[in-house]
């Protein structure tokens, strides 16, 4: 018995051992780091804000392996960025090597970006998802490099779910079981409820500007089963669908059921909100998970928040509806005039590489890596908080199953522009859905007809 | 030298002609000027020129082949401006903006100057606190006010709350209900103006003659009568001065709209300048953008010649 107990005690520590180096071997890579860059400076145009600033704390690991500088030449709100790139590709003046994109810009330029197809082999494109890296290609080309992947799960508020009470109040109320909501119908009365029985200040919380507020309206009215656009690229956002979407949004509006600067927010102006524990319900993309977790920032929701699938639309779509799903990338271009094009793209293969991107994962973000995903599913099981594992079951769910970009064309962001100004005159009841949405269809065709869409 | 041949003498410098390769007295001054000239002409002429010549054309910022002038589509960037709505909006907007942030401006600071000037003991501390708003740039005004105004965590909701004014945080929608978000850039413009109208106003009161209030005084008119008949008509040419740099400079407000309200929502607060920027930077369309930048151009050229012949009948009634 004796020896069994000391061959068995020999045999744990072997297998502990040899899993140690196992894991040793198995630690997640760096790339790019392979190339003498002495002397040379890289200038970089990046996202800024928000939580994003902790993501450029391995740059001088980049630059000391490599010898290059890495100059960030303008740290920008995604929408500032879109904008420089335009105004610095029409001058020729993007004398960057590496930009900040995203998979809903890029179709606007791909006439001044290089495509990175001859920088990448299959072997360091085979890691990142499919789905994701077809949102960075147009006409076979690979114009980004995708960094973290971009969509929403529904976020809510635990107190108000755990609640004996609430659920009772609710059950008598609407004569429902208070669940966390898979419909949009849902999200409407629960919204309400919680509102007009005081226990939140606000029901729901959404963005109401810019191409937020558009891809918003776009989610919202692809899964109650319409569209943007038909397949002739004819607008067809004025559906019976694309009005009763816009009503909603003026109704919640009108009621309270949104916050009053509702037109003023954008993705941090939200997250603030449900940081402050003022709303009940969000849809929301994951990049806020550890600020929203930390108990030094959002004291009202840390530990107090669960996530779930993307709700499907108004049941009026019949069977057509669908879950929620606006989605794309968070990625990185290089402009066609970039003075050191190989440069940057080693810094983009860095930055993009399996550990950066697992080390960024543990910041919250979505990776766009298959391998970056199993290592942080493992170590979710380890987590205290099992939400920290759910959400990233969850996420992969999402991107496999409900991951759905807007049009990968030039005129989405000038159509954008067009419409969200119309989406805030209903919400704000400056005029009815249908006139503006009737309105905005005509000037969408006229966009599309000079852009040359109908022949 | 009797003083007939000394004026010969100088007619005859001022009508000397090159004739040895040197250049005349008459074009010396020209030609010191050449430099600032050619100057202006390349850094603010010819993109003026340019951007006239871009507006006759469908050009896209992304798209260089649509830098194309054809005549017969020469005018639809114009006859598309003139038929939307949001320009006309716009216009009213920025209308509505210049007046009330102009003549708010010039009222306070006439107050203001009027009551620094009677000042007598740290006048220059005050005078040094007056300035601090021309030490932050526009961005960082829009900035600051987009907080104090911002309805969840702005400084205004959270005081009228704290004061028991309001029930609920977050119920004043400052930046977008109406006219509310109107108001708010007109405040923060009224802010960053105040310091160079008040500064203006104040040297034109104190450089005014005493004699005529001492005489006022030995009349028996009071401050009221003084200020209204005395000290008003005599800062005329300081206040159209005051008023013509403002207008000019007015468009410096962009930068506050900009990152108050970005003209929104809904266009509520599109003034011509955010306008302008939507359509030629966000949406791309520079020929539409630069049509309207001259359509601007226009309209603040006729506002400048307003207050110019304002300013010259002022000077002739004195």
């Amino acid at each position: 018995m004796h020896h069994k107990a000391r061959l068995l005690i020999f045999i744990i520590v072997l297998m502990l051992g040899t899993g140690l180096v196992a894991q040793d071997m198995d630690e997640p890579q760096y790339a790019g780091l392979d190339m003498d860059l002495s002397g040379i400076n890289i200038r970089m145009a990046n996202i800024g804000g928000g939580t994003y600033e902790a993501m450029y704390e391995s740059i001088p690991i980049f630059e000391e392996a490599t010898g290059a500088t890495v100059e960030i030449v303008a740290l920008l709100d995604g929408f500032a960025i879109d904008q420089k790139l335009k105004v610095d590709f029409a001058t020729g003046a993007a004398d960057y090597d590496v930009a900040w994109d995203h998979t809903s810009f890029m179709a606007q330029y791909t006439d001044f970006l290089l495509p990175l197809n001859d920088y990448f082999s299959e072997e360091e494109l085979v890691a990142f998802s499919p789905a994701i890296l077809d949102a960075a290609t147009v006409d076979g080309n690979l114009y980004l490099i995708p960094r973290h992947a971009d969509i929403s799960p529904i976020h809510y508020r635990l107190d108000l779910y755990e609640s004996e009470e609430i659920a009772a109040e609710y059950l008598a109320a609407t004569g429902e079981e208070l669940t966390v909501p898979t419909t949009l119908e849902q999200i409407d009365r629960q919204a309400r409820f919680f509102v007009e029985n005081g226990h939140s200040t606000f029901g729901y919380t959404l963005a109401g500007r810019d191409e937020a507020l558009n891809g918003r309206f776009y989610e919202l009215v692809f899964a109650s089963g319409g569209a943007m656009f038909d397949e002739n690229w004819e607008p067809v956002f004025n559906s019976e669908i694309g009005v009763a979407v816009a009503e909603l949004l003026h109704g919640w509006y009108r009621d309270s059921i949104i916050p009053a600067d509702t037109t003023s927010l954008v993705w941090d102006g939200v997250a603030q909100y449900f940081c402050n524990g003022d709303t009940a319900i969000k849809l929301e993309w994951y990049g806020w998970y550890a600020w929203f977790q930390d108990p030094a920032n959002c004291p009202a929701i840390s530990n107090n928040f669960g996530l779930a699938r993307g709700f499907t639309g108004l049941s009026i779509g019949g069977d057509n509806v669908r879950p929620t799903g606006w989605a794309g990338a968070h990625a990185f271009s290089v402009p066609a005039t970039a003075p050191n094009a190989e440069a940057g793209i080693q810094l983009i293969k860095f930055l993009s590489s399996e550990r950066v991107s697992y080390e960024e994962a543990q910041l919250g973000y979505l990776p766009v890596r298959n391998d970056v995903w199993d290592r942080i599913i493992a170590d979710a099981e380890m987590a205290e908080n099992p939400l920290d594992k759910e959400r990233l079951v969850l996420a992969k769910l999402q991107i496999a199953e409900d991951f759905k970009t807007p049009p990968l064309i030039a005129e989405w962001i000038p159509f954008s522009n067009l419409l969200y100004p119309k989406l805030q005159a209903i919400m704000l009841g400056d005029v009815g859905a249908q006139e503006a949405l009737d309105q905005a269809a005509v000037e969408t065709r006229e966009l599309m007809a000079d852009a040359g869409y109908y022949g | 030298m009797s003083s007939q041949s000394r004026a010969q003498s100088g007619s005859d410098i001022q009508d000397r002609r090159v004739t040895d390769g040197r250049i005349s007295a008459r074009w010396f001054p020209l030609f010191m000027l050449l430099p600032a000239l050619i100057f202006i002409l390349v850094i603010m002429l010819f993109p003026l020129i340019y951007s006239l010549y871009v507006s006759f054309t469908p050009y896209e910022l992304l798209k260089p082949n649509s830098l194309n002038f054809e005549l017969s589509r020469a005018l639809r960037n114009y006859q598309k401006l003139f038929a939307d709505a949001i320009f006309w909006k716009s216009v009213g907007n920025t209308i509505v903006f210049l007046f009330l942030s102009i003549n708010l401006s010039y009222v306070i600071a006439l107050g203001l100057s009027q009551l620094l000037a009677r000042v007598t003991r740290g006048q220059g501390i005050m005078r040094t606190l007056l300035m601090v708003p021309m030490m932050f740039a526009p961005i960082l005004v829009g900035f600051q006010f987009r907080w104090f105004f911002n309805a969840n965590v702005g400084l205004v909701n959270n005081l009228l709350y704290s004061l028991g004014l309001m029930q609920e945080r977050g119920q004043i929608a400052w930046l977008v209900d109406e006219p509310l978000g109107m108001f708010s850039i007109i405040v923060a413009s009224i802010w960053m103006n105040l310091p160079v109208l008040t500064i203006i106003l104040l040297a034109g009161t104190l450089s005014l003659p005493q004699e005529t209030f001492e005489a006022a005084d030995v009349d028996g008119a009071n401050s009221w009568q003084q200020f209204r008949f005395i000290t008003f008509p005599l800062l005329a040419p300081f206040s159209y001065i005051a008023l013509t740099i403002l207008s000019l400079d007015i468009s410096r407000a962009f930068d506050i709209v900009r990152i108050m309200t970005d003209g929104g929502p809904a266009h509520r607060t599109e003034l011509i300048w955010t306008y302008v920027t939507r359509l030629a930077i966000e949406n791309t369309k520079f020929g539409l953008g630069s049509a309207m930048s001259w359509v601007t151009v226009v309209l603040a050229v006729a506002f400048t010649l307003y207050f110019f012949r304002q300013l010259v009948r002022s000077r002739v009634v004195q």
